[in-house]
């Protein structure tokens, strides 16, 4: 299983090393490889275990193993044509490919690892692979933004396994060497000798995730690295680099829950609502379409996070899966939006002509909607299931009212969102030039993929599955 | 011993924070990778944990050696300035390190209070972190914000030797291929800066 | 007693050699011929010989500094720790009475330096002022905190604690006690990261300015103070941060103190040869990490000690 797991980014590796010209075409189609084990992979009896203790796919990582892998092959079929709408060298090129492979080998590992430190390996081997990728677009900002996404990644990687070693300093003590796997963990946390020092071990490592996926107060970093960045590298950020750092903070947050559940609520609760108001003005001052993406995924993390750590396990996967597909579909799309000029939010949603650009034109308006949750897109069903697993919370509490203003102050601040983007879809659709814009067929198909799994999401078959993740 | 180079490592940590050179930079550097790599060999010497000594060499021939090498060269061929001015002066960063340490031991203190065994080593190594994390924020060149993340990851594998008495194998070697590939693609940031400079 | 008396006069005669060693060690390394170790004694014998040359323009303080320089500090030979076993101490001297003695000495010698109503002398004194405050408080924290891990404030039984049962688990607080003392020593005693002892250039000279309008008599009670001065360093550094050898039988006890005396003398030796004098606005920097390693070795000193 590990090597079918792993042989497709070990061709991609070992062909962008040769320099014949079909390896451009070669690689998009190797990336096709990384489907398979992940579809296997859910239909395997689970928990499966894939390395002995340290590589265990359960529901949570096969779930998010064949999201991220749907994500990965629809962000390399958008890159061949990368070069058509932008300068990009051939040398890049292959380089991206390199680095892609590294990166999908640290994902695979941090993604099904039952283990924390395999855990913090693959997220780091992931993390340095991206910063090389973001200076494939060869700029000096792209290069001042690498620097800065290498020391910040640096410095949030290195809090998390600060965190980890508190973790397993807290737990050493009853499990031995167990302390590093988060199922033992799970099954022993009530024993855990020093509580706070776990709870100090948690609150770190979360803190070090919170600040890789641009929470308060490290808001606007992760915005100007995917401004910065090429946009399949933006779409590679906000779709399968967040969601290894969010299943670290699912696991890590299920064991520090059985420890003390109030405790993980209120840090996570304010933590998220600090974020999401800060955000909120911030998507409202936004003028290009990048920035504007990344800080709302930074929102949606935000709200992922919450609703996982109230108990909404089930709105949290939802969202979490809805957003992982819209974001890189609307960060694939930007590279169409913006051909006529960075900061052109007006008219670019116009002068699309032919069956690919009618296609192209539909499905990203839908997009856009459904990213501010307009009712048939999952992330509405999401939201009311997470809005209703936080009253529950507050119900056992007895702290409804609070829940219920601090519920209506979330959508006040939601609101100001969703104004801003149905103020730039109508600058988009009505003002403006219209300047013809040519859309590539792969660029579609990528889009179409994107669609259908929102569709399948929505299907009560995957409703199902999802409820039976725990 | 273990008391000597841990006050060892800390004072390396703290000249390299009133270094102005870089090469000087690197050699504190170095230093304090090799007190690191001698604290772990006694340690695990002492507690008869083949694990530790054997990462404790590793530390010793990747951190003391390879890097500050990797890290000379990398300086010199692409002309880093040498000259590497902390934007806190000095004279400020006199008060802000006592300050800062007391604070540290200060924090530390309920960790400390429900750690098994070398309690207070785990102090010293949150303050090394706070400290590394302050030479990253004092300077404006790249190189010593480089050396503060190497540093940074010394001073959590002094926190993993001293807390828990050693991590798994499995888990310090991928922490060692991981620092590894954080040199390599320091190196390939730079390499490209420079063929920049030559088009 | 006959032996303390004698333990304090070998020191005094030790004195000058150390100076005129470091000097040697240094032209040997430079290549130059080296002068003789004895040419400390031979300066203060032509010294003597010269005569008396006072300005017209100083007061009666020229004529009696001289005496208040040195005398504090033959004063505080008496009070240093016991260098042989079973030799007479002052229990009751801790970090403040040596610190407050060595600055009393300090100040009459910038008080010479204003006194001779030279443009040099004020400057030099303005200077020596400069560096003596900010090293006093490190010296006093330095010592207090090696009297704190030997468990007695006073000087003379801490040096013998260290020496009956050294604490090894406060090794880290000590090294930067030790870390902490040796930049105090270089700075006191205008070694070259400080001052350099060897030139007379006004850009950079402390110490010299103060006394260059000395003479004679005068010039050789100065010099004679300073390498006192060095003396009272260097022993305090090699019965605090070395403490072993004071079970020796006497005559090897007291070979031994002079082996590390002279080894602190190579040591610095080897410091001056191999760096560059600083500015003299870095020098608040320089004593400035003493100060934080002085403050350290305190704190860690309650960390770490359990």
């Amino acid at each position: 299983m590990i090597y079918l797991l792993l042989l497709p980014a070990i061709i991609m590796l070992i062909l962008s090393f040769s320099n014949i010209e079909k390896s451009k075409y070669i690689l998009p189609v190797t990336s096709l490889l990384i489907l398979f084990p992940s579809i296997k992979l859910f239909f395997l009896p689970r928990p499966y275990s894939v390395i002995g203790k340290y590589l265990v796919a359960d529901d949570l990582s096969a779930y998010i193993m064949l999201v991220s892998s749907i994500v990965a092959i629809c962000v390399t079929l958008a890159m061949s044509t990368l070069g058509l709408h932008v300068k990009i060298s051939k040398k890049a090129y292959s380089r991206f490919y390199r680095f892609f492979a590294i990166f999908w080998i640290g994902l695979t590992l941090s993604i099904l690892a039952n283990n924390m430190g395999l855990y913090w390996i693959g997220l780091e081997t992931a993390t340095l692979s991206t910063v090389y990728m973001i200076k494939t677009n060869n700029t000096a900002m792209a290069r001042k933004e690498a620097w800065n996404y290498m020391i910040v990644g640096a410095i949030a990687i290195s809090l998390i396994l600060f965190g980890i070693i508190l973790i397993y300093a807290s737990a050493k003590p009853i499990l031995g060497e167990d302390a590093m796997i988060f199922s033992s963990l799970l099954e022993h946390a009530k024993e855990i000798k020093s509580p706070f020092l776990f709870e100090i071990g948690f609150a770190i490592t979360t803190l070090g995730m919170f600040i890789k996926m641009g929470f308060f107060p490290m808001n606007l970093w992760l915005a100007n690295i995917e401004r910065a960045s090429f946009y399949p590298v933006a779409a590679l950020f906000s779709g399968i680099l967040e969601s290894a750092v969010m299943i670290g903070f699912f696991r890590f947050s299920k064991i520090a829950q059985a420890v003390d559940l109030l405790h993980v609520f209120i840090f996570v609760f304010i933590y998220t609502i600090l974020t999401i108001f800060i955000v909120s003005f911030l998507i409202y001052r936004a003028k290009d379409f990048m920035r504007l993406f990344s800080l709302s995924g930074v929102e949606h993390m935000a709200l992922i996070a919450l609703f996982w750590a109230s108990g909404g396990i089930f709105a949290a996967l939802l969202h979490f899966g809805a957003h992982a597909f819209l974001k890189p579909a609307l960060f694939l799309s930007t590279g169409i939006l913006e051909s006529s000029g960075k900061y052109k939010i007006a008219g670019a949603l116009r002068g699309y002509r032919g069956i690919k650009g009618k296609i192209f034109y539909f499905l990203t308006a839908l997009f856009l909607l459904s990213i501010v949750s307009l009712p048939p897109s999952p992330m509405f069903f999401s939201e009311l299931y997470g809005f209703a697993a936080m009253v529950n919370i507050a119900k056992l509490h007895q702290h409804l009212l609070l829940m219920i203003g601090a519920i209506i102050i979330l959508l006040i601040l939601l609101s100001i969102i969703f104004y801003k983007f149905i103020e730039i879809y109508q600058s988009m659709k009505y003002e403006g030039k219209e300047e013809t814009k040519v859309v590539y067929g792969n660029e579609v198909l990528a889009l179409i993929i994107f669609a259908i799994s929102l569709m399948v999401l929505l299907t009560p078959w995957s409703f199902e599955f999802l409820r039976g993740v725990s | 011993m273990t008391s000597f180079l841990i006050g060892l490592f800390i004072a390396t940590l703290i000249v390299a924070l009133f270094t102005m050179r870089l090469y000087r930079l690197i050699l504190w550097y170095s230093l304090n990778s090799l007190s690191l790599a001698l604290l772990a060999i006694t340690i695990g010497y002492s507690i008869n944990d083949n694990t530790m000594i054997l990462s404790g060499f590793l530390t010793l021939v990747l951190k003391a050696i390879l890097i500050p090498y990797i890290l000379k060269k990398v300086s010199v061929k692409f002309g880093l300035s040498r000259q590497i001015k902390p934007n806190v002066q000095i004279h400020y960063s006199i008060m802000l390190i006592p300050a800062l340490l007391v604070f540290t031991f200060y924090l530390a203190e309920p960790i400390t209070n429900m750690m098994v065994s070398n309690a207070n080593y785990v102090a010293i190594s949150i303050s090394a972190l706070f400290l590394s994390l302050l030479l990253m924020i004092e300077h404006k060149n790249i190189a010593p914000k480089i050396i503060g993340f190497l540093t940074i990851e010394n001073s959590l594998f002094l926190l993993g030797t001293t807390a828990t008495g050693g991590m798994p194998m499995l888990i310090e070697l991928g922490i060692f291929f991981d620092l590894l590939m954080a040199i390599v693609i320091i190196n390939l940031l730079f390499h490209q800066e420079e063929e920049e400079g030559l088009e | 007693m006959i032996l303390y008396t004698t333990t304090i006069i070998l020191m005094i005669v030790i004195a000058p050699l150390l100076p005129s060693f470091m000097k040697m060690v240094k032209m040997t390394l430079l290549y130059k011929k080296p002068i003789s170790i004895f040419q400390g004694y031979r300066d203060f014998s032509k010294l003597l010989s010269k005569e008396i040359i006072v300005s017209k323009e100083t007061s009666s303080i020229t004529s009696m500094a001289p005496f208040l320089v040195l005398s504090p500090l033959i004063l505080t030979l008496f009070f240093l720790p016991p260098i042989v076993k079973g030799e007479y101490f002052v229990s009751f001297i801790d970090a403040f009475t040596i610190t407050g003695l060595i600055s009393l000495s300090t100040f009459f010698l910038m008080i010479l330096g204003l006194d001779s109503a030279s443009s040099f002398g004020g400057l030099g004194s303005s200077r020596e002022a400069f560096i003596s405050a900010l090293a006093e408080p490190a010296m006093i924290l330095t010592v207090f905190s090696v009297s704190l891990m030997a468990d007695n404030l006073g000087v003379g039984q801490a040096s013998i604690n260290l020496n009956n049962h050294f604490p090894f688990e406060h090794m880290a607080s000590f090294i930067f006690a030790g870390i902490s003392f040796f930049i105090l020593l270089i700075a006191e005693n205008g070694r070259i990261p400080v001052d350099n002892p060897e030139t007379h250039l006004e850009l950079t000279m402390v110490h010299e300015a103060m006394i260059l309008d000395l003479s004679g008599f005068y010039l050789m009670l100065i010099e004679s103070a300073s390498s006192i001065k060095f003396m009272i360093f260097s022993s305090m550094f090699a019965s605090l941060f070395m403490p072993f050898g004071l079970h020796l039988p006497i005559i090897l006890g007291v070979l031994v103190f002079i082996l590390k005396l002279f080894f602190i003398a190579l040591l610095v030796a080897l410091l001056e040869v191999n760096t560059a004098k600083l500015r003299l606005f870095k020098i608040p920097n320089l004593l400035g990490i003493a100060i934080v390693f002085a403050f350290l070795s305190l704190i860690t000193f309650y960390v770490l000690g359990v």
